[in-house]
């Protein structure tokens, strides 16, 4: 059949013209499949005991933290002594001081020297007692209450160790303008 | 009145079109395009390039986002809507305009709306609500204008001549009466200032009203009006039939039914119910097809012209316009998909997806109606057909720029926030990391926005020496016939409905009163039905006195404040959002992008004065940061006088504030204030200038979210 014959009689608007096309097969089909599809889905997420989100997160939280238990286990402990023998490696101190000129200059300063954090180049100390290890533990998990972010989730661990060799190798660079000492002195043996 | 001369014959009527106010709401299309496209070129510069703001606190990012997104649905959009609307509706109802004392009025007030927002935007004055941001003396009179139209419409309706009601003009009804609900609904809101309000819903009930409307803004504004132009002007311009009458009538009223219902899929994963989660996933899905009813019957319309694709520009506008509107309806359904929504969400995937719909359909569909109507109104042709074709060129690469480089983007930051290690660590943990990745894509945005608007300014150029060569105007009559006094002949079924053009509107207001009833009702009392374990502490005057700082300067733009139910969200950001959280936030600040990180839970992450030097300078804190600084804030004073009285709204709206709270709530955040300044102060002695600054009462503000609940106090 031509357009010509389809024309529906009486149905002209400012000269324009409608056909009697029948909807399209496929079309009503697609429309058909989603409205099956969306009854299914509904009922089974709201009527059927589907998993809520919530019990899709914990579900999932589940998994991630075993899976960071197990990474926990495998890592290896390093001791002080692993960490020191890192100062002599140019490599770590460079990508330590990479590391914290994006994230420790802005409160301790590009030398260490302190501005709204404390300074890193004096032999006082407020947490812990200027190792590596007690270093790595501020810079993991924070000093809530002065304000001092955990870096643990969002530096890599290798990373943070590297600027936690970085900060122990401040000490005694006498930058100018250092904030005065804050803590307990502590001699490194 | 209609203007109708009575010929002596007496057997058909003379008439006069009124065309002067469709050729006035053309210049104003055009006018206000080209502003609309500035600045949004702007903004996609400053993404790239933040210092393009001049450091100007008017035209920060967040603040011009809106102005463009306002200016170009409701400016741009809405001038070609109201002119293509006036011209064919005379036409298919063979009668002037109802009144051209409403026309004028409509003319004009928009205008002066338009007016006001570009002046009340960039000084920030804002609901802080997406496509709503316009206060509350705005908001009246959006909807005075909006019923000086209803009633220019109507009135042209009932003085017709012509018994049935052609399709495009269903369209027209239902964008006339939805756009006038959703937008009462939605601004339902409490002065506090001339230009200050606070809505009165809050959080999920203020999320749901929101999404409800903006979705149903791209429905009833940038689909419904638009279709409606594609029914009367591609036929028009191809002199072709419509392919399909049983198509426009199963695809119109499924689409109007489905449509009102698909806003929560902006809160997918969200703490929305799930139930109402669901809903605006399915009946997205759902929507695919009656949408792409309206491609398949436009499409098909052209059969039989496909040969005009090669010569004549307006088809070629036309037929693009109409494959982008496929386009775009077939990718919001799949982005409605929960887990395509946990990629997509907060990306530039989203922004890709609106301006596929934007510049695509409904530009490249006003562009083609202003080809089609200038030399139709000025009784000329176009100036040069040349100028057409590169005009249509230049501007679809522009589009395919944009198009693919959003999607580039939103798909590479959205999979960097999604990673997880098999250490069940995030890969990219650091925010602007997925930031820089995406930059040089951004600068890829900025060209594609830089040639759909040099395609524009063809436009400009062609259209301006086409009606400046224009014959000088003959006011010409048309001859119709009267209406048939005879009914007995309207037809049956849905022929008759289409006679019956007061029944059509309120089955028409019915069928989009279904679904916003059953969604919005349900949520309205969900407060009460907290469990008692949850309990959220109100802001306290400070507090709230910062978060009006964060609503005026956009902040919402850029930064969401919910942490959705996802694995990656909660491993970035902390445990997942609750309702109770945001329970007397008016507006909600949930957000929509994140071009910067989430804040929901950014209380006591960083010292005060960090949070001083970031917004002074961002780039001093973290060095790669793409955010304007914010060096005003630490000048301009905390208006302590005007929180008595917006403790009294806010006590008047249900939060369980006290008489004393409200009485003090002044001198309370003076206290506030002078506590953080002097900590600041004791740190840096050179900051004694931002005593009583706005940036403490932000400060106040930001160092308060994620600390309010008293439940989950604790947050990692």
């Amino acid at each position: 059949m031509s357009d010509k014959d389809q024309l529906i009689k009486d149905h002209d608007y400012d000269g324009i013209q409608e056909l009697n096309n029948p909807l399209p097969g496929w079309w009503l089909m697609t429309f058909y499949i989603t409205i099956v599809f969306a009854v299914i889905y509904y009922s089974y997420y709201t009527f059927f005991g589907g998993p809520t989100s919530d019990e899709e997160l914990a579900q999932q939280m589940s998994v991630i933290s075993s899976e960071q238990q197990l990474a926990q286990e495998t890592v290896p402990v390093k001791s002080e002594k692993d960490y020191l023998a890192l100062l002599g490696n140019k490599e770590v101190l460079e990508q330590g001081k990479a590391e914290y000129a994006l994230k420790c200059l802005a409160c301790h300063g590009d030398k260490g020297q302190g501005l709204i954090g404390p300074n890193f180049a004096d032999e006082y100390w407020i947490n812990g007692d200027g190792s590596v290890a007690a270093i790595l533990e501020v810079a993991n998990n924070g000093v809530a209450d002065k304000g001092m972010p955990g870096w643990k989730g969002v530096i890599p661990e290798e990373t943070l160790e590297a600027v936690a060799v970085y900060i122990y190798s401040l000490q005694g660079t006498n930058p100018p303008g250092a904030r005065p000492p804050q803590g307990e002195k502590v001699e490194r043996k | 009145m209609s203007s109708t001369i009575k010929p002596n014959a007496g057997i058909m009527d003379r008439i006069i079109y009124d065309d002067d106010i469709v050729k006035m709401f053309i210049y104003a299309t055009i006018f206000w395009g080209a502003a609309a496209f500035v600045v949004g070129l702007l903004a996609a510069l400053q993404l790239a390039f933040w210092p393009a703001n001049l450091e100007l606190e008017w035209l920060t990012f967040g603040r011009i986002r809106p102005l463009h997104t306002n200016a170009a649905i409701f400016a741009f959009g809405g001038n070609i809507i109201f002119a293509g609307v006036y011209h064919s509706t005379q036409r298919l109802l063979k009668t002037r305009n109802f009144s051209d004392m409403l026309s004028k009025i409509h003319f004009w007030g928009w205008q002066l709306i338009i007016v006001g927002a570009l002046i009340t935007l960039p000084l920030g004055y804002t609901m802080g609500k997406e496509y709503a941001e316009l206060e509350w003396p705005l908001d009246i009179a959006i909807a005075v204008i909006w019923v000086v139209f209803a009633i220019n419409f109507f009135g042209t309706i009932a003085i017709r001549r012509v018994r049935h009601l052609y399709v495009a003009l269903w369209f027209y009804i239902a964008t006339i009466v939805t756009v006038a609900l959703l937008h009462i609904v939605n601004s339902i809101e409490i002065p506090v200032a001339l230009f200050k309000s606070y809505p009165v819903y809050a959080g999920v009930q203020d999320a749901l009203v929101q999404w409800w409307y903006g979705h149903n803004a791209v429905a009833f504004f940038l689909t419904t009006p638009f279709l409606g132009l594609m029914y009367y002007y591609v036929p028009k311009a191809a002199n072709r039939p419509i392919y399909s009458y049983k198509l426009s009538i199963i695809h119109f009223w499924s689409l109007v039914f489905i449509y009102i219902w698909a806003g929560p899929h902006h809160l997918l994963n969200t703490a929305l119910p799930d139930w109402a989660q669901t809903i605006g996933m399915v009946f997205s899905v759902m929507l695919w097809a009656p949408s792409w009813g309206g491609m398949i019957n436009g499409l098909l319309t052209l059969r039989g012209a496909w040969h005009r694709l090669r010569t004549d520009p307006i088809i070629k506008f036309l037929a693009v316009a109409i494959t982008f509107y496929g386009m775009s309806t077939f990718e919001g359904p799949l982005l409605s998909i929960k887990s395509v929504s946990s990629l997509a969400h907060y990306t530039d995937w989203i922004i890709g997806h609106v301006h596929g719909g934007t510049l695509g359909w409904n530009g490249f569909l006003t562009f083609g109606i202003i080809y089609y109507l200038v030399p139709k109104l000025w009784n000329t042709k176009m100036h040069s057909e040349r100028l057409m074709n590169w005009h249509f060129w230049i501007g679809f690469l522009g589009i395919l720029l944009y198009y693919i480089s959003m999607w580039a983007s939103g798909i590479t930051q959205g999979l960097m926030w999604q990673a997880i290690g098999e250490n069940g660590q995030l890969v990219y943990p650091d925010f602007v990391e997925t930031v820089m990745r995406i930059v040089p894509l951004y600068w890829v945005r900025f060209i594609g926005g830089a040639l759909f608007l040099i395609g524009f300014l063809f436009l400009i150029y062609n259209v301006w020496v086409t009606i400046k060569h224009a014959p000088k105007k003959v006011k010409s009559y048309v001859e119709v016939s009267p209406l048939k006094a005879d009914v007995t002949a309207i037809g049956t079924g849905h022929r008759k409905l289409e006679a019956l053009s007061l029944v059509f509107t309120v089955i028409l207001f019915i069928s989009v009163l279904v679904g916003s009833v059953i969604e919005i009702l349900p949520t309205l009392s969900i407060y009460k039905y907290l469990p008692s374990s949850e309990k959220t502490e109100p802001y306290t005057p400070l507090e709230l006195a910062g978060r009006d700082i964060y609503i005026k300067e956009g902040c919402y733009v850029c930064h969401s404040q919910m942490i959705r139910k996802l694995p990656f969200d909660v491993l970035r950001y902390g445990p997942s959002s609750t309702i109770a959280e945001s329970m007397y936030d008016h507006p909600f600040q949930w957000g929509s992008k994140r071009t910067g990180p989430d804040l929901a839970r950014v209380g006591g992450k960083y010292p005060d004065m960090w949070h001083l030097r970031h917004m002074i300078n961002p780039r001093e804190i973290t060095p790669n940061s793409i955010m304007p600084s914010y060096p005003w804030l630490a000048a301009k004073k905390i208006d302590y006088h005007i929180l008595r009285k917006k403790f009294s709204v806010m006590k008047m709206l249900g939060v369980p504030y006290n008489e004393e709270e409200v009485a003090n709530a002044d001198i309370i955040a003076e206290k506030e204030a002078a506590r953080i300044y002097e900590e600041l102060l004791s740190q840096d002695k050179s900051l004694e200038s931002a005593k009583d600054t706005e940036i403490i009462a932000l400060i106040s503000y930001l160092q308060c979210l994620g600390k309010k609940n008293l439940s989950e106090g604790e947050t990692q």
